[in-house]
């Protein structure tokens, strides 16, 4: 990727770490996994957050994307020693652009179990409009 | 203790999102995405049906913590048997399109000083905590001396 950087450097203008943004506020995240599903008036996006509680989740909805910043609430108790670990301390951080293709002020979210649920109303004019004919 | 280690899916692996993407970001990904696929080596094992563990330990017991987003707390099984600890969650079709049921599961070969009974599991916010205690001869003792 380094060689292609160098030929066509517009490409390297988006730093992205292997697992995910670099925030500067936020030091090192973690992007967490997602998926999103489209029905004919709605996106569901659903985010795995696990060991995150509703008052660590910060999601911020801008006219064109949205971000969801969720910090671990769990730290290691005193006296606990590390045996083996596989998961990360870092924030997850997840950012989406929707274009305004979404109703920003419609945003609805749920926390349960570790994962976030969204649902995020189409805005009127991206729905399919039936136009009948006089 | 030995273990195969769980890696995070990269983002080759994650679906890629269905909104708002230019035409241009997505050559910047796809020729990440295409380098990644060759690049790959059998460096990272895959994770199938796993799903990442921590494990700790303090003076009287030893902890294990993972990660297991979006379960119900009856799917979720913990058992002891034979020195080792298995986890296993499982996930009903939560609709007609959505893939197979799944199962998910992870053993942990247990140090020797680990007691199969009182084992505590519980499940908050996406993460099962499973407390196992020591057994009395390996906690930390500390004898005082008379001097006479």
């Amino acid at each position: 990727m380094n060689f292609i950087n160098s030929l066509i450097p517009s490409l390297s203008r988006d730093p992205v770490v292997s697992h995910g943004h670099r925030d500067e506020a936020l030091g090192p995240t973690l992007q967490p996994r997602y998926e999103i599903k489209e029905t004919e008036d709605a996106f569901g996006l659903s985010v795995d957050l696990p060991g995150v509680t509703k008052k660590d989740l910060e999601i911020t909805a801008e006219a064109e994307s949205l971000r969801i910043v969720g910090r671990r609430s769990w730290s290691r108790p005193e006296g606990w020693t590390v045996s083996y670990r596989e998961t990360s301390d870092e924030t997850y951080l997840l950012e989406l652009d929707h274009d305004n293709t979404v109703n920003a002020d419609k945003i609805h979210a749920e926390l349960s179990d570790g994962v976030l649920r969204l649902s995020l109303p189409k805005a009127e004019a991206i729905k399919p409009r039936r136009i009948e004919v006089a | 203790m030995r273990y195969i280690r769980y890696n995070y899916p990269t983002r080759q692996s994650l679906p890629v999102a269905a909104f708002g993407r230019g035409a241009w970001n997505g050559l910047d990904s796809e020729i990440n995405r295409l380098f990644n696929a060759a690049l790959a080596g059998t460096t990272r094992a895959p994770n199938g049906s796993r799903f990442p563990v921590d494990v700790y330990q303090d003076e009287n017991s030893l902890h294990v913590r993972a990660e297991l987003p979006g379960f119900k707390r009856d799917t979720i099984k913990v058992e002891v048997v034979n020195g080792y600890l298995t986890l296993e969650a499982s996930r009903e079709r939560p609709d007609e399109k959505a893939p197979r049921a799944a199962t998910f599961n992870r053993s942990i070969a247990l140090p020797d000083d680990v007691k199969a009974d009182g084992v505590s599991a519980a499940y908050v916010d996406g993460i099962l905590s499973v407390t196992l205690p020591k057994k009395e001869e390996a906690k930390p003792r500390k004898i005082s001396v008379a001097v006479k």
